[in-house]
Parts: C-alpha cells; structure tokens; sequence
C-alpha cells in the first residue's frame, strides 16, 4: 500500500509497563495477558490515515530492561515520535521518566515529538500514580499526555494517531527537514513521482499487501 | 631543526635500507636490530616535543610494521594510541597510526619472495586485537575517526575496524553496542561520495551485522535496505559487479533468522524492489551468450535473498504474507519465466527452481499460479510437465532433479486440488492419448531401469496421495497394460512385484515409502495389497532374514514398517490376513523383539535423520539419496503404533488393550474434537459478539436518526400549526369580508336614518296641514265660538256652549302645546337633517367615506397577499405535507430496519445464548470425557503394571521425541 508519508517511531519506558502490549494492541488489536520479555528491539507497522493522508507507521518497541538500555539508545536518533510509557499501578516506573526522557532528549533529533502514556488505566484500584501527576509531569515537559489501557483498547489507538497528527502538523509548520532521513520521517513514493524501478518491475507492482 | 627532520628522515630510510642488505646477505643474525629501531622509533614517538618528528617516527613505525608485526605491536600499540589521543588533530599522523595498527593487527602473512616467512604465532594479529580492546575506550575513539571526513583518516579507520571484528567480532560487537552512535556512524560510511569508503564500508557492515541479531536490526532501522537497495539499484543489479555482491551479503546477514527485520523488509514494500533483479535481457537467454561468472554470483544471492523471505523454517503467518507479496509484485512470475527460458546456466535453473518451491510451498494462490504456467513449447505444456520431464531423465544434473522434485511436493503441499489434479491424469477416463501428461511420466519413472527414476517418482506419487484418503482409493483404480496377452496389472500390485523381484536399492526404498504412505489411513488399499497371496511372504521373508549389509537392513526396516501398517489399517476382510493372523506369523516368523528392532532401524539411520530436517533433500551425492522429507514425518507419527499393534499377550487382552487404545484415541480425537469445537464457537462467539456490538452501534445510530427525524417532524408541525394559526389569527384584524359588511351596515344605517328624517317631514307636512286647518276652523269659531263660548257661559245653551269653548280652548291650548313641541321636534329634526346633509356633503363623511374605500382597497391589498400567502401557506403546507409524508415514509422504513435489527438481535441473543449453553456443554462433555480419560488412563496404568509384573517390557510413555530432529537449520 502505499503512503504519504512514513513515520517512525520508538516506544520506551521501564520494563513491564506494557510497550508490547500497547504496539501489539495497536497492530493487532490483541492483548497479551503474559509478560513476554522483549530482548532487544521488535519491529511492527500500521498505516493510518491524517488529514486524508495516509500515514504508514513503523514501530520499535524498545526493551525497558536496563542491559537493553545500550542498544536501545541506537534508535533515539532516527525516530520521529516516541511513546514514553509508565504503568500507573507502579510508582517507580512513574519516578524513572526523567531518566528517560534525558535519555531521549540527549540521543534523539530536537524536534522529536514525545508523548507520555500512563498505561494500564483499566487498573483503576490500584492505581499508584494520578491522572494529575501524569498530566504536570507532561505539562512541565512539554509532552502530550494521554492514559491508556493496553488491555481494553482504550486511548490505545489515539495515542498513536496523536503523536502522529503533532508530527503531521509539525511538518506543515515547516519544523522538520522532511528530507533528511535521520529525522525518522519519509515521504511515500507516489509523492516523488520518479520512480523508475517500480514502474518497470511489474504490472500492479506497487499494491503489496499492508501489515494489518 | 633541520638537523632533526634530517635525522627522522634519515631513521625513516634506514631500516629499509638495512633490510635490503638483509636480503643480500640471505641470513642474518636475528632481529635485535629491528627490535631496537621500533625501540627508539617508540621513544621518539614518545618523546619528541615537535609534531613532524612525532609523524615522521610514527610513519617509520607504519613501514615496518607489515615485516616486524610482532616487534611493532608489542612494543608500539599503547604509544599509537596515544598519538590517536593526543594528536588527533593532524591527519595525517592519525593516518599513519590507524595504518600501523591494522598492519599489526591483520593476520596476513607478510611475505615477500627471497625470504622465508618468518615463524610468527598464527593468533597473532587476534592476541593484538585482545590487547587492543582491553580498554573499549579505544574503540569508541576509533568510531570518533570515522567521523572525521578526510579521506587519510577515514579510510585506514574502516579498515582497521574491519581487522577488529574479523579477529574479535563477537566482543567488538557488545562494544559498539553500547555505543549508541557507533552503528550509524558505520551506516553512514554508505552515504559517503567516495566509492572506495563506500565499498569498504560495505565490508566493515559484513564484519559486524554478522550473526548478531541486535545490531542487524539497529543496521536495519538506519535504512539499510533502502541503502543497499538504491546501491544495487545504481550498479546495474544483476549485471553489476563485486560492490552488487557485497550488498547481497549484506542484505542476507540482515535478513537470515531475523524475522523482525523479515517483517521490517516485507512492510517497507522493498520485496516489489525485487523483481527488477531477475528481469532476463535477450543476451542472456541466447545460447552462446553465457553469464558472466560475477553475474552468475549475483543471482544466486538474490534467490538466496527470496528464499530467507519464503523459508518453510520461518514463522508461518510471516512466511504466507512474504509468499503473497511475491507473487503480487509480479517476482513469482519473473522467477517462472526463468524456469522457462533458455541460455540459463543449470546451477542458476536449479536454484530458481528451489526458489519458486519455497515461494509457493503451501500457499494455495501461489500453487494455482503455478500450475496455470505454460512452458512456451509446441504445443504449450504445463511448467509442471516440462519440470517433471527432467526429473525422470537420468541426463539432467542430479541437483536439477532433486530440485524439480521439491518444487514438485512444495506445489503438492498442502494443497489437495492440486493433488487430485496430478491423480486424475493417472486414471482412465481422463487420459488423453496425445498429450504428455504428469501422470503418465509419474508411471514412466516408476518403472524406469534407472533407480534414481524410480525414486523420484514413487516419491512424487507419494506426495500425490499424502494425508489424502480420496486420492489413495482414486489410485488404486490404476490398471497398468503389461507385456502381450497377459491381463493387466494394478499399479498396486505392479509397485509390489518390482519390489520382490529384487530392484536395486533406492528403486526399492522409493516404493517402499510410496506403498507405507498409500496403505496408511486407507484400509481399501490394505486389503487390495493382501488380496495378494504372495505380497506378505514377501515382506515377512524380508523382515527375518540376518544377512544383508546397512543398507539391506533399511529395506528390512521398511519392510517391518509396511507389515506393521498392514495390522494397523487392517478392516479384517482379507481371508488369512487378518489381524490377529498377521501378528502370528509375525511372532512365530520373526520374533517380536527382532521385530521392533529392525523397525527402528529407519529412524536410526543418519539419512533419517538428515531428510527430517527440512522439506528441501540435503544431498549432494547420488548415493546418499533414501528418505523423503515428509516420509520421515509418517514413520514418526506411526512408529509407535505398529508397535502397539504387534505388541504381545493373549488376543482378549491385546483385544481388550487394543480397544482401550482406540477406545482412548477415539476419547482423545472426541476431546480433540470438543476442543476444536469450542475453539470454533468462541472464534463464533467473538464474531457473534462484535456483530452485536456493531448492531448495537447501528441501533443506536438509528435511534438518534428516528429521534432527530421525530424533532424535525414536530418541527415542521409546529410550523404548520403556526401557519394556521396566522391564517385564522388575521381575520378579526383584517378580515376583507367583516369590512364590507360594516359599510353596507353604515350605508342602510344612513338610508333608515333617512327614510326616518322623510317619514318625520312628512308627519310634520301632515301636522301642518292640520295646524292649518285647525287654526281656520279656529278664527270662524273665534268669533262665533268666542262669543257662543262667552254665551254659552250665560246661557245653559250658552253654558253648553261656553263649556265647549272652554273645552275647546283648552284643547287648542294642548293643540298648540303639541305643534310646539312638534314645531321643536322638527326643528331639531331639520337641524339634524341639515346636520345630516351637511354630514354627507361635507368633508367629513366624504373623508369618511375616503378612508373606508381607502382602507377597503387596503383590506383588498391585505386580502390578495393574504392569499398569496395563504396559497404560498398551502403550498408549504403541501410541501411539508410531503416532506412530512417522506419523513413519516423514512421514519417508517427506520422503524422498519430498528425492527428488523431489533430481531436480528434478538436472534442474535438467541443465537449467543445457544453458543454460550452449548461452548458450557461442551465444557462440561469435555470434563466428562476428562475423567472418563483418566478413568482409562488408570486402567491403562493398571494394564501395564499387570503386565510388568508378568515380565514383559512395557514402554511408560507414548510420547514421541520428534523435537530432537528438528534442530539446527544453518547450512547452506
Ligand atoms: N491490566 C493491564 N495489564 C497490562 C496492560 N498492558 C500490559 N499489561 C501487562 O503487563 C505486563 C507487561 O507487558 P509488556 O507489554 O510485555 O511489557 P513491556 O513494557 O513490553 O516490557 P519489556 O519488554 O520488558 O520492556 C504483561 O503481563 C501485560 O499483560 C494494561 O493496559 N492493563
Ligand atoms: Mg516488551
């Protein structure tokens, strides 16, 4: 399928506050109830469409456990957006943003647009951080905020397509240099209408299927 | 100054100069000298204040550096590092360090002719690369030099990170690792406008994406595909050179066993990049053209490329959409055209076709195209014909062969339309007489002299019914026509005749597994084989012999192995070979121990174990060949049971355990069953549910729809209520007709009043006239009357005659007083009338009069556009009224739909409660089956304890180890 445009995007946070569970929610529309460790990096991608355009998104899900933090730091650099998540149920996770987001800051393009996600707020009993202290933390910093349950679905998809408005809006406002690749941002291939190596390669060449 | 740099120099010059003498002299005394060179070269390096020094010493240190690697690096190394440190500012200097220390470091043996190499430690340059990385520090100031653009210091760095990780990548690897801007600072080195950077870049990227799964994808998300794509792209694809290669071997160390980096490659569309590789120019399909060998390289890397995207080992959800992009982008079809054309080296064809088998292994869309591929022969054939026509051909390549054979069961993989298809040209009433068909080259191969033939074919064959029972039957139908006058003979039987008559190896190894797979799960074929008399002779006399060498000893086995399905499938209708029967020759004939021990010899064998690896045969020699892939997976799944089924004890009680063991296979395929159907009806359940939510949405929807429709209505009422309110409402206020009828009224007000005035002169006339004559009458009595009255007062004549006058006078006194007052009413009449007449002359009433008409014409005006408006009013009123009708329509079809989804849902509920009763139901028949199971395993328990405690060996679990075999995939 093709796109307008192609964002890229990291998702960070300590580990367990459910970064999987919220990119396979949103490229799946699944949950999963076991903490499947991620080691490394996991790539996924959806396309959504802004503004009439469509958006292809490519996702690395990032391993918050902190001997992956090294690795981790390597895709900083080349993404557009970035979901930093903690889990509301757990403090600590909450207590370790700024870490992150220096992490971020200091490693990724300036123009990086961050959004903070308190995820798992379907566990609204044991609920350990409030709404408020996310949304001051987001305010001080200049995030978007947004809660999230990757179980329920619930602001799951927002928070993607969110990011991906400020990007999309970012790019109308002329702040990113959309040719420079290391920004995380590509424009589809219908918009450069050179294309030689695809008309000559096949009849109905360009229509593989999308991921989702 | 100038005696110093005259002195580097000099020290530069002199050890070449020495070693020159060296070579003259042959031998000589060791290298004290050298040792002692490096030795001040070092010291000079270290301490000389002046940076030209410092070079030129670091650039004597460079030229020895390849001869005396070892004097170099062990007393140089930290001193080089420094100057990296310290003077990194002078390119030049950096470049002669970075050059010594990959001189050191780089394993290569430094040779030079007239001289004996010299004995040097072979870890040499790896025990410096140690020493180097010791301090990681180093190599992040090694990746800080790449950032320095100038061409001295940039190229030896590549080279020398090159050298690290051939000598220690696995620990430089974590290194750069934990450098977050190490691997696209590497990434960049492709972007450089320097061809020569960009191809040793290449190289470098080679070293350190290999095997290592986290940098491969950090490689990845720094757009090396696309990168390498474009580069590949710009070099002429297939026809460009070494830098083309180079880029292949990347992209494969990305892809290979990185699924997510697969799925990255697959969702960034760069598989449509692809067909563009295998586009075939009119030189190179021309017979003499031939390929360059480079050219040759290339496309075996891009087919290796598709494979990693296709691999059967792949997860398979990845593998089918990787599959269906091929084929979408037109690649299936490039890589068949492939297949079809002519000038194309035989390894290149061969691996093609080992391509299209993994591209359309298993997936139904890619087979049916396949199978539509016509080979531009005359007349056009199937591919699948020509393909099978070099697999029977004892001239083709052997590796030719063994890859049209996986392309052939990759295309029956799964895939029972096209197994019926191949079948169906076996059997009689389809054959045509003219065209070459597979099945007749199936048959032709089976009873080939050349046992390669036989092989593939019966192997073929086998794919042709695998995991099919229909197709096992249609095949028995197959009657071959053998030599004149004798009746002919079932392929059946046919297969089993060559058999016994005593083929050679792989002929007899290729029908045995055809025979195992086709008897197996089909009693028809069982009984057809041992209708027979002489085919379980045979086997039994096979199974018992001693003799033979290893390979005897696998036809054995699989002879055990075909007797045993013989028991299995068996549906007792064959007279003397019934169950029990076969396992009584089995156990007086051959012993039950020796039994089971010749069966297991299949799985045993190396090549069993080799061919259960993967789908593709793992062969490179003729020799080798023996056991089929899927084959492997049969003996697996059956094993155990011909074991149970030969298995000793009294026949009740075999009987008896048999039934049990079906009995529990029959409980474990219901729960199986159970299983799959709960499994179903929650996928239903889940369906169920999102249809009822999304009809909930739409009811809703509806609902606000009827809601705002029921407002719009009341609307449109209102107004029309409000229309008609004005209507009526404006009549008191200007009603044209209330007006006429008040001037009328005025007008006969004004005609009586009139009529009155005309009425009251003529009484006045009338009284006049009588006051006239009253008053003659009066004046001639006056005198008479007067004086008869004064008379009539002396006289009782005069009396009556005086009363009279009295009476008279009295009366003309009331007379009088009665015109007076007449008189008056006729003067205010008159007055009134002239008031009257005045009234209707002057201005008053004619302005009166003006302004009725005035307002008349006015009401008139008010009344036209009153009715204008009335009949704009109707024709809202009709509008609205239509509106009001399509809406009532609207509503009604709404109401319609909300009831129709109201029913459907209720259905729905209907439905779900059903689905969840009976998802409980079964819950509850599969706790019920589970207990009835454990009951059984108890039993079953207690079985084998009894039959423990009577001796005999009894295996506790049934579970087969297959996981074992399936290991270790990296070859090729
Ligand atoms: N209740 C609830 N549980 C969640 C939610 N999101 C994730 N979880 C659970 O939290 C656990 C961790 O989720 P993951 O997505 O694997 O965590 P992660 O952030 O990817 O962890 P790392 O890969 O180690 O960095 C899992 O057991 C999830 O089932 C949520 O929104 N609600
Ligand atoms: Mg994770």
């Amino acid at each position: 399928m093709s796109y307008a445009y192609l964002f890229k995007y990291i998702i960070i946070g300590d580990t367990g506050v459910g970064k999987s569970c919220l990119l396979l929610q949103f490229t799946d529309k699944r949950f999963q109830p076991v903490h499947d460790l991620t080691i490394g990096v996991e790539f996924g991608a959806r396309m959504i469409t802004i503004d009439g355009k469509q958006i292809k998104l490519q996702i690395w899900d990032t391993a918050g456990q902190e001997s992956f933090r090294s690795i981790t730091r390597s895709y900083y650099r080349g993404a557009a957006g970035a979901l930093l998540v903690y889990d509301i149920t757990r403090r600590d996770t909450f207590n370790h943003l700024t870490t992150w987001l220096e992490d971020a800051r200091q490693h990724s393009s300036s123009n990086m647009v961050i959004m903070l996600i308190g995820n798992k707020s379907d566990l609204e009993a044991r609920r350990d951080v409030k709404k408020e202290e996310g949304e001051a933390f987001a305010r001080e910093h200049g995030l978007i905020f947004m809660e999230t349950s990757a179980k329920t679905a619930a602001n799951v998809e927002e928070a993607f397509i969110n990011t991906a408005k400020e990007i999309y809006q970012k790019i109308q406002d002329g702040v990113f240099d959309i040719n420079n690749e290391a920004n995380g941002i590509k424009i589809g291939p219908q918009h450069s209408l050179t294309n030689p190596g695809m008309s000559s390669s096949s009849g109905g060449g360009n229509q593989s299927s999308g991921c989702c | 100054m100038e005696l110093v740099s005259l002195l580097s120099r000099m020290s530069f010059y002199l050890p070449i100069r020495h070693r020159q003498s060296c070579t003259r002299v042959a031998v000589l005394p060791s290298s004290d000298f050298f040792i002692s060179t490096v030795e001040r070269l070092c010291d000079r390096v270290q301490s000389s204040t002046l940076l030209e020094d410092r070079r030129d010493a670091v650039r004597a240190l460079k030229s020895l550096s390849k001869k005396y690697c070892l004097e170099v690096g062990s007393q140089a190394m930290e001193i080089l590092i420094s100057v990296l440190q310290t003077d990194r500012n002078d390119t030049e200097i950096v470049g002669y360090a970075v050059e010594t220390l990959t001189n050191v470091m780089c394993n290569e043996p430094y040779e030079e002719e007239d001289e004996p190499p010299r004995a040097l430690p072979e870890d040499l340059g790896i025990q410096f690369t140690e020493m180097f990385i010791k301090d990681p520090e180093n190599i992040s100031l090694l990746l800080s030099l790449l950032e320095e653009y100038d061409f001295h210091v940039r190229w030896p760095t590549v080279k020398l990170i090159t050298t690290l990780l051939i000598n220690k990548g696995k620990a430089i690897q974590e290194i750069i690792l934990t450098s977050p801007m190490g691997v696209s600072k590497m990434m960049d080195l492709l972007s450089d406008s320097r061809e020569i950077i960009r191809n040793d870049g290449l190289l470098l990227l080679i070293q350190l994406t290999r095997s290592n799964t986290n940098i491969q994808k950090i490689v990845a998300f720094e757009n090396a595909f696309e990168r390498l794509l474009d580069i590949i792209a710009e070099e002429g694809n297939s026809n460009g050179g070494i830098v083309v290669e180079d880029c292949l071997l990347l992209l494969l160390n990305l892809l290979k066993n990185n699924s997510s980096n697969q799925n990255f490659f697959k969702e960034g569309s760069f598989i449509n990049r692809l067909p563009a590789y295998f586009e075939l120019e009119p030189a190179d399909q021309s017979p003499q053209g031939g390929w360059s060998a480079q050219k040759v390289t290339n496309i075996h890397l891009m087919l290796q490329l598709v494979r990693t995207l296709v691999s059967p080992n792949g997860p398979q959800q990845q593998t089918m959409a990787c599959q269906k992009a091929v084929f979408q982008c037109g690649l299936l079809e490039k890589l068949c055209n492939i297949l079809m054309a002519s000038g194309v080296p035989a390894d290149v064809l061969t691996e093609t076709i080992n391509t299209v088998s993994e591209v359309i292994r298993g997936n139904q869309g890619n087979q049916e195209y396949f199978a539509s591929v016509l080979a531009p022969s005359n007349p056009p054939r199937p591919a699948i014909v020509v393909l099978l026509m070099s697999m029977v051909n004892e001239k083709q390549p052997f590796v030719l062969r063994c890859a049209v054979l996986y392309c052939f069961e990759s295309f029956l993989y799964k895939n029972e339309l096209g197994q019926s298809q191949i079948i169906s040209t076996l059997l009689p009433t389809t054959a045509e007489v003219n065209t070459i068909t597979a099945g007749q080259l199936l048959c032709g191969g089976l009873f080939s002299s050349d046992p390669l033939s036989t092989w593939f074919a019966a192997v073929a064959l086998m794919h042709a019914v695998f995991d099919n029972a229909k197709q096992k039957e249609q095949l028995l139908r197959v009657q071959l026509a053998t030599s004149l006058g004798n009746p002919p003979v079932s392929l059946l039987q046919q297969c089993s005749n060559i058999l016994a008559q005593g083929a050679k190896l792989q002929t007899r190894v290729g029908l045995l597994m055809l025979l195992s797979e086709w008897l197996s799960n089909c009693p028809a074929a069982v009984n057809h084989f041992l209708s027979n008399n002489a085919n379980i002779p045979f086997l039994i006399s096979q199974v018992s012999a001693s003799e033979g060498d290893e390979m005897e000893l696998i036809v054995q086995s699989l002879c055990a192995f075909l007797l045993g399905i013989c028991i299995l499938y068996n549906s007792e209708q064959v007279e003397g070979f019934a169950k029990h029967d076969l396992r009584n020759i089995i156990e007086k004939r051959i012993g039950l121990e020796q039994f089971t021990d010749k069966l297991l010899q299949v799985s045993k064998h190396e090549a069993y174990s080799r061919a259960a690896k993967k789908p593709q045969l793992n062969i490179q020699q003729t020799s080798d060949i023996l056991f089929d892939h899927q084959f492997t997976k049969l003996f697996k799944q059956l094993e155990n049971e011909v074991i149970r089924a030969i298995s000793p004890g009294s026949d009740e009680e075999n009987e008896a355990e048999k039934k049990k063991q079906v009995a529990l296979e029959q409980h474990e395929s219901i729960v199986e069953q159970y299983k799959g159907i709960i499994r179903e009806q929650d996928s239903q359940l889940n369906i169920v549910r999102g249809e009822l939510s999304e009809l909930q949405n739409k009811h809703k929807e509806c609902n606000t729809k009827v809601e705002e429709l029921g407002r719009q209505i009341q609307q449109l009422k209102d107004q029309n209520a409000l229309l008609k309110a004005q209507r009526t409402g404006s009549i008191p206020v200007s009603s044209p007709k209330e007006n006429g009828i008040s001037v009328t009224q005025l007008t006969m007000d004004l005609d009586a009043k009139t009529l009155q005035v005309k009425e009251n002169e003529q009484e006045i006339e009338k009284l006049k006239a009588e006051l006239t004559k009253a008053l003659g009458t009066a004046s001639s009595h006056d005198h008479g009357q007067v004086n008869a009255m004064v008379n009539d007062s002396s006289s009782p004549n005069m009396s009556g005659d005086q009363f009279s006058v009295e009476d008279l006078n009295r009366k003309l006194e009331c007379k009088e007083e009665e015109v007076k007052l007449y008189k008056n009413k006729y003067e205010s009449m008159s007055k009134q009338l002239v008031q009257l007449r005045e009234q209707m002359t002057s201005g008053d009433l004619q302005e009166d009069k003006h302004s009725l008409t005035q307002r008349v014409s006015e009401l008139e005006f008010n009344l036209t556009a009153a009715e204008i408006e009335k009949k704009r009013a109707v024709d809202n009123e009709i509008c609205a009224q239509d509106k009001l009708k399509a809406v009532i329509e609207e509503k009604a079809a709404l109401e319609e739909k909300v009831k129709k989804f109201e029913k459907d849902m209720a259905e729905l509920e209907i439905e779900l409660e059903e689905v969840k009763a009976s998802a409980t139901e079964g819950k509850k028949d599969q706790e019920d089956l589970l207990i009835l199971l454990a009951e059984h395993e108890s039993k079953l328990k207690t079985y084998r304890d009894r039959l423990k405690e009577l001796g005999e060996k009894v295996e506790d679990d049934l579970d087969d180890d297959d996981d074992d075999l399936d290991g270790d995939d990296d070859e090729d």
